[in-house]
């Protein structure tokens, strides 16, 4: 990835380059000024826009393989349209930047964003967001330009809109949503400040602002400082702890095609493409500096599923396997090696995949019944059978089941782990720590699956549902394909998808482990084949259907072991239930520490208000005298 | 290709399995008789068991839920166990075939039987089976831990590499794994592990006849049911077997086969005489037991090998 970027003097391929993101920009504004009373016609133009934009996507993923365009572009443009050099200095900014993992990331971008906007055709006429498409639009601009941009600033300027867009893709409509937004608004406005400062000491130290540039070693303090300031941009836009706390508030309140295209998908994507950026191109990483993020990711991967395990509200369920999962690809970044990065790479867009999958069938359900809590659904397998089948390949996937895709990201992340365990240092002689808490995560993630696919589609039906029927073919259609791709990428995950998609964007590595995907997917249908044949050879037809037998007692309404009561049994253990009490009161949020401590300054300081004049005067001047000292 | 699919259905695959776990049952039972001064049944009488099931009985599906997941999940199941099982027995049968998998691949692939049972539980919409379901998934997450660790040790002890031909070299070129301090620890914490994948007492509670009515089963008849105790022999193979190809030389040629049969069956009495001789415990019990003493001993046996013991 640090190899010299080749230049291109032919402007005419780059062209694409700009139109990739002025186009969904330019289509966000125009929207704007539409009424929101013609929703479906705005539906379809941004539709229809954003296909455009992912044609231009796959032309730019096709194209040679390293690419940079520089500022002189820019200009020439300015030049050829308007008749002035009106961007003057300003130009030299405008750089954008294109190789295998930018590539990689704008395909997946242009992938889901068309696929929930389908979805929102439908979605999006029951649950209103005021000025939902254009900011989708704006979004979906400021995605492709942050990915492409070179040039820090211009980076920092789209990644910024990133966050507004976050706020107003989720409705203030009650006080709970309302809270989320300013949450979130404040947490990932905090982290664009930090990351600011980084940049600042970036280039303080080396003079520059282009990410190709810069190549800083981690050994000195300033190097650190700027190291962590830009860590904890990356970790709050992808959701890693501590900095997470944004995200599952955000899921509960947002509806479906928000959580699915921002927490879900496009934060991950570019959080984690800035992760990569940082540790794989801007900084060359220390031995503490990998322990401090195999922590980071160990930690996060155990405490959000322990949340997620406990959670009612299937929203926020998934809210926080949206953070728990980017435990995974920190891990792999922290491991430092090729394939740790591929691997985190991998599981990126694997992630990105299922739980935007997620979302969607969560948005479904949330649409049929007006339910989001666990308890009052059940049984909505027969009711909606490509939602079922959809989200049960979701949740295998996003519990590594094998030959799911979720499986092959995790294997490769494991292998990173023990090779990495051959090094030498402290984080290397832990390995079987990391690999333990991974595995463990891994675990409780199915376990929390269960509760998610057992609690809404299996088990005992309402009554009521019976009136419940599949989502139109809008809705099941993007479920459906991101199904299938997630099926794609875990069956030919050895073969095709790692080889040609991951390693142009990570380097070339070659797999430790033993694992041939496809064949083993082959031998699972073979097998599945073979049983069905062996049930029909054995006279499967001539069944009978019963209600459940529970020991020949009547089976009663209120019979039942709802899936939410399944985990209540850890809870009993002391030391875990202490832990439990102590986040559900939030200590362990940042946003509310960090509020606390704002507000017992602020009384601190406001005492110094005695309304006595003398009393002001005497500030007065000590600041005189202090403002002199400095000055002198 | 078409000698690996005679590999995983025939040779060491389905059909050999299944034919080794039925004895292996056979065995187990007949143990279990005579600690309980039975006579104990005949030879064959899994195979009649697993007959009877498949061919005569008929097969009730349940009114709620989804009966097409609760079909499928039995042949998951099996499978999980037999794509594990293949991927054990070819370096322990030290076939070479370009199939292979590795530890971590063994590993998922073993949990694969477990999963299919809670899917496929939950899917009936008995209220009983999902007691049943959800002890099972607290217990997979109690002893998942253990068993990684103890991967992870063996991993250790043959120098990072975790393909299992690479072990069974590493072992008969020197001495086998548990012929140290650390092998023998490793190899407690195991059987415990195999004996809680396996669901036997005292960590049957997700089935628990006597409370729960089998539980986890308690919807499956007919040959849905066959394929659950298909899964279920050649679970009680391919486990014992995992543990002789981990720590215990795996197998040689010659005389070296029986007493690598020996050594399978020196495990599965293991395991029968624990079953037959402790009650069952409670789920939190079981959970405290595996995060704690399990995950302590591994512990031990990893800082020892550390040290190179």
């Amino acid at each position: 990835m640090n190899e010299p970027l080749k230049l291109i003097a032919d402007t005419s391929e780059c062209l694409y380059l700009q139109w990739l993101i002025i186009l969904p920009l330019a289509a966000g504004l125009l929207l704007m000024a539409v009424p929101d009373r013609l929703m479906l016609l705005k539906g379809l133009f941004a539709l229809a826009v954003s296909l455009v934009a992912g044609y231009l996507s796959v032309v730019i993923y096709t194209s040679s393989p390293l690419m940079t365009a520089h500022g002189d572009m820019a200009r020439q443009g300015c030049l050829t349209f308007l008749h002035s050099d009106i961007l003057g200095k300003a130009g030299d900014y405008l750089t954008l930047t294109i190789d295998g993992l930018s590539k990689l990331i704008v395909l997946f971008i242009s992938i889901l964003g068309c696929l929930i906007l389908l979805y929102s055709l439908a979605y999006n006429r029951s649950v209103r967001v005021k000025n939902y498409y254009p900011w989708f639009m704006v979004t979906l601009g400021c995605a492709y330009g942050a990915v492409l941009s070179d040039n820090l600033l211009l980076f920092i300027i789209f990644w910024g809109i990133l966050g507004i867009t976050l706020y107003k893709l989720i409705p203030g409509k009650d006080e709970e949503s309302s809270a989320a937004a300013k949450k979130t608004m404040i947490l990932i406005g905090a982290s664009d400040t930090i990351m600011l400062l980084g940049m600042a000491i970036l280039w303080k130290m080396t003079g520059s602002l282009s990410i190709d540039n810069i190549s800083v070693e981690t050994t000195s303090l300033l190097a650190v400082t700027a190291f962590l300031a830009l860590l904890v941009g990356s970790f709050t836009k992808a959701g890693a702890f501590p900095f997470h706390s944004w995200v599952p508030d955000y899921t509960q309140g947002a509806p479906a095609t928000s959580s699915a295209l921002l927490p879900a998908s496009l934060d991950k994507l570019l959080g984690i493409y800035f992760l990569a950026r940082i540790t794989t191109s801007l900084f060359v990483m220390s031995q503490g500096m990998k322990l401090i993020l195999l922590i980071i990711g160990v930690i996060t991967i155990i405490t959000a599923v322990m949340m997620a395990l406990m959670q009612h509200n299937f929203k926020r369920l998934l809210g926080y396997h949206a953070v728990s999962q980017v435990g995974y690809m920190v891990v792999g970044f922290g491991l430092g090696s090729v394939i740790g990065v591929a691997a985190g790479l991998f599981h990126m867009i694997n992630n990105a995949l299922y739980k935007s999958g997620l979302f969607l069938t969560a948005g479904a359900v949330e649409r049929q019944t007006g339910q989001s809590e666990i308890e009052e659904l059940g049984g909505l397998a027969k009711a909606m059978p490509v939602t079922f089948a959809a989200s049960l390949i979701f949740a295998m996937s996003i519990s590594g089941v094998p030959p799911f895709n979720g499986f092959a990201s995790k294997w490769m992340i494991y292998q990173g782990i023990i090779d990495f365990g051959t090094g030498e240092g402290v984080a290397s002689s832990l390995w079987i720590v990391w690999l333990g808490l991974a595995v463990l995560g891994s675990a409780l993630t199915l376990a929390s699956f269960i509760k998610f696919v057992g609690g809404i589609f299996l088990g005992r039906a309402d009554k009521a549902s019976s009136r419940i029927k599949e989502v139109p073919a809008t809705m099941w259609i993007p479920m459906a394909v991101l199904a299938l791709i997630c099926i794609f990428f875990g069956v030919f995950a050895t073969e095709i998808v790692v080889p040609r998609l991951i390693a142009p964007a990570s380097g070339t590595f070659f797999f430790s482990g033993l694992w041939s995907s496809s064949f083993v997917s082959l031998l699972v249908a073979v097998s599945i084949i073979t049983g069905v044949l062996v049930y029909l050879a054995a006279g499967i037809k001539k069944y009978r259907t019963e209600d459940s037998f529970i020991g020949g007692e009547r089976i009663q309404d209120q019979t039942a072991y709802p899936t939410v009561e399944f985990y209540k049994t850890f809870m009993e253990f002391g030391f875990v239930s202490r832990i439990y009490r102590k986040a559900e009161n939030k200590a362990f949020d940042i946003y509310n520490l960090s509020k606390e401590a704002v507000l017992w300054l602020s009384d601190r300081l406001s005492r110094a208000h005695t309304g006595v004049l003398p009393g002001y005067v005497l500030w007065i001047c000590a600041g005189l005298v202090i403002m002199l000292l400095i000055m002198i | 290709m078409a000698v690996n699919i005679f590999y995983f259905f025939i040779f060491p695959g389905l059909l050999f399995m299944a034919v080794a776990g039925g004895l292996l049952s056979w065995f187990d039972r007949k143990i279990t008789a005579r600690v309980q001064f039975r006579q104990g049944p005949p030879l064959l009488q899994p195979f009649y068991d697993f007959f009877k099931l498949l061919l005569v009985k008929e097969t009730i599906l349940p009114r709620h839920g989804s009966p097409v997941v609760f079909m499928l999940a039995p042949l998951l199941a099996v499978f999980g166990a037999t794509m594990a099982g293949l991927f054990i027995l070819l370096p322990l049968f030290n076939i070479s075939t370009g199939f292979r998998g590795d530890l971590l691949v063994i590993f998922y692939l073993l949990t694969l039987p477990s999963f299919s049972y809670i899917l496929g539980s939950v899917a009936s919409g008995n209220p009983l089976a999902a007691v049943g379901s959800s002890r099972e998934i607290k217990l997979v997450i109690s002893y998942e831990l253990t068993f990684l660790l103890i991967i992870a040790a063996v991993i250790m002890k043959s120098g990072q590499h975790f393909d299992l031909d690479t072990v069974i070299a590493m072992q008969r070129s020197g001495t086998p794994f548990i012929g140290s301090v650390s092998g023998v620890l490793l190899f407690i914490a195991a059987v415990f592990c195999i004996q809680a994948k396996l669901g036997l007492v005292p960590f049957d509670m997700p089935e628990a006849e006597t409370e729960l009515s089998s539980g986890i089963y308690i919807e499956y008849s007919g040959p849905p049911y066959a394929m659950i105790k298909l899964a279920k022999y050649i679970m009680l193979f391919i486990l014992p077997a995992l543990v002789v190809a981990l720590l215990m030389n795996g197998m040689g040629q010659g005389a070296g086969i029986l007493w690598a049969v020996l050594k399978i069956l020196g495990v599965v009495l293991l395991l029968t005489l624990i079953r037959n001789t402790s009650p069952r415990v409670k789920i939190r019990q079981a959970s405290g037991f595996f995060f704690i003493w399990m995950n302590l001993i591994v512990v031990i046996a990893i800082v020892l090998i550390a040290f190179g013991l």
